[in-house]
Parts: C-alpha cells; structure tokens; sequence
C-alpha cells in the first residue's frame, strides 16, 4: 500500500509559530493525525497540524525539503526532520 | 446516544450510593478496568510487528493510554472496598472480566484492526455514558480518557478504511469483524441489569442506546470499508442498526462474558506481572 507523506507542525503555545517538526507517512489524514500526535510526543503541544507533502507549494526553491517525497526506503520518521521540537536550537542544531 | 437524564445531587463517595447500585457499579468498573488492561496487552503484541514504524510506534503508546486507563479504573475500587493492587496481580485468569475477544492474541493486522474498531469504540461508549455520571470519582476521570480514546478511533478507523480497500486483505477484514460484532453488541449487556444503574444517574444511557451509539460510530467506517451491507449493519433515518439477533445463552450480567475460563496462561502472567512478582512495589 503507497503511503504519503504529511508533514508535522506543532507549538508549545498559543504564542508561538506553528513550526516544522517531523513528518510521517500515513494512508490518509486520519491515520496522518495519530501517527504524529503519537510519534511526536516529546511536548504537551498546544497545537499540531499535519500538511500533506504533496500540497506544499514551493514558492522560490525548486530544492525545497519538501520536494519530491523521498523513496520508500527513505521514508523513515524523524530522518529528515528536526529531531526535536526547537530544532537548531539544540546543541548538534539538528537535521536539516 | 438517548441518553437518560436523572435528578439529585451527585455521589461524592462509594459508601453515599444505594445500595443495590453499589455492586452493579462495581461490576461494572472491574469489567472496564480488565477489560482495559487486556486491550492494552494486545495493542503492546503488535507494537514490533505492524505494517509501518508509524503503525507500530502508535500501538505501543495506545497500549500505554490503555494500561493507564486500567490503572485509572483499578484505583476507584478502592471506594469499595477492593485492593486494587490485590485485583491487578493476584488474581486468577477466570477472575477476569474482559470480553472473550481480548482472552488470546491475534493472528493478523486485520483482526487487531477489528479488535480495535470494535472492542475499543464499545469500551469507549461504556466509558462515553459515565461522562456526566452522579458518580463523582468516576465522572473526574473519564474526559480526559476519552480525549485520548479519540486517537483511538481515528487509528481503527484509518486503518479499517484502508484495509477495505485493498483487495487482497478486504475478505480478512471482514471476517475478523463479523466474528466480533456479534459479541461485542452483547458486550453492553441487558436492559434489566443497568437499570438502577440509569435509573440513578450513575450511567447516562440504557445499553440499547449504546449499542446505538456504537453502531453510528463504527457503522460509518465500515461503509468506506465497503462492509457494511455484508455484516448487517445499515442506517436508516440517521440511525444505525444491525440486522442480527444477539444470543444470551450462557450471559453473567456480572462479567460481561459468555463462557470460557478467562486470557490464556501466558497473557495472564503479563497481565499481572509474574515475572516480577519479587520486585512489586507497596
């Protein structure tokens, strides 16, 4: 079964930007929601979201990271995320 | 879900409850509490082995919402009288009060899905009609329960969907459900055994209303499985219904069960931890 990519935004906030964290594959939006409020569930998150891949318009890159889905056998989560909420932040910066 | 709205103050504590209610409500907690730990133990055997990581990392922490769940019901028997640590790890298999389902592990990815639209959704109902219960210890608990048990549904859910679409594991799927409706229908039991229940404001709706409730939850899904009409389930007018005929024979209104003697040796000594009996904390 093919499984597209949704990616992950969330905030610790109400304050704050909703912020990139992760990404998971999902067979549809339902499925997306649980995987990434299960999988990232290192903060008491005020707010998630989740985006399928597919629906994000680059706008000036044409080598945006969320262009193209990556190949199945790449399709790992937290890979190509930002290991954590914060990001750059932490001490290593994370994976951009 | 009708539910049944009834007058009076609420019950702060076990021992200010009627006293034909106080066992039904203990039935009916110890039912919830093993039946939720049992749940959990079956969502934790698929935690390696479903079909993706993303799959397998939410079946482990359901399994976790689940354990926390029972440890949440356990503890209001204490109300009554029970040692909850007492019912969590000493008890014998035929103590328990899970439903049948839950006794054994299952054999593929879509009888976990069945169990999980199924079994999980009917607990949840259960729990659904104690929200605004009379019961103060118990009316505490359950919102934040059931915030969680909505992840569960949109799992089962997502996942039944998918399944029935596939062509090669659809008829798997299927099958796993129609084992399973039966029972789990029964699961909510007879009129005449919540009736005080209702009748106090303790649970909020007759067990045909939940049963309701349940079918418009789970009955929408099995639609976009493409399921529905072979299992017997439709909606007419709004409301869910299913065409077949539920069997009592051999039905304890106490357990909640039909028959055999409780979860299999080795899901028992998970259950109550035998392996580290020696290290239980007081």
């Amino acid at each position: 079964m093919k499984e597209p990519v949704y990616e992950v935004f969330a905030r610790k906030t109400r304050e704050e930007p909703l912020r990139h964290i992760g990404y998971v594959n999902a067979m549809d939006g339902d499925l997306a929601r649980v995987y990434a409020w299960k999988t990232y569930d290192e903060q008491n998150w005020f707010e998630m979201c989740v985006v399928p891949r597919a629906q994000i318009l680059p706008v000036n890159r044409h080598e945006s990271s969320f262009l193209p889905a990556p190949p199945a056998d790449e399709a790992v989560v937290h890979s190509r995320a930002v290991a954590s909420y914060g990001g750059s932040e932490m001490a290593g910066g994370g994976v951009r | 879900m009708s539910t049944v709205a009834a007058p009076g103050t609420a019950f702060e504590r076990a021992d200010a409850l009627p006293g034909d209610v106080r066992a039904p409500l203990r039935d009916l907690i110890l039912v919830l509490a093993d039946s939720k730990r049992l749940l959990g133990i079956r969502y934790s055997d698929w935690m390696l082995g479903a079909p993706s990581l993303e799959a397998g990392i939410s079946a482990s922490s359901m399994a976790q919402d689940e354990w926390g769940h029972g440890r949440l019901t356990y503890a209001l028997l204490g109300e009554f009288g029970d040692e909850p640590k007492a019912l969590e790890h000493e008890r014998e298999a035929s103590e328990y009060r899970n439903p049948e389902a839950l006794d054994r592990p299952v054999r593929s990815w879509s009888e976990l899905v069945a169990l999980a639209l199924l079994v999980d959704t009917a607990l949840a109902v259960q729990y659904e009609a104690l929200v605004d219960s009379r019961y103060t210890p118990v009316r505490n608990r359950v919102q934040k329960l059931l915030d969680e048990e909505a992840f569960h549904f949109q799992y089962a859910a997502g996942w039944a969907r998918g399944l029935g679409k596939s062509a090669q594991v659809r008829g798997e799927l299927r099958d796993a459900v129609a084992s399973l409706l039966p029972q789990t229908l029964r699961w909510f039991g007879r009129a005449e055994a919540a009736e005080r229940l209702v009748q106090e404001g303790i649970v909020r709706a007759r067990p045909d209303a939940l049963r309701e409730r349940f079918l418009s939850c789970i009955g929408p899904v099995l639609q976009d499985a493409g399921l529905a009409g072979e299992l017997g389930v439709g909606e007419r007018d709004g409301r869910w219904s299913w065409s077949g005929e539920i069997g009592w024979e051999g039905w304890d209104d106490t357990t909640r069960r039909a028959g055999g003697s409780g979860p299999d040796e080795e899901t028992i000594a998970r259950v109550r931890g035998d392996k580290n009996r020696a290290l239980l904390m007081d």
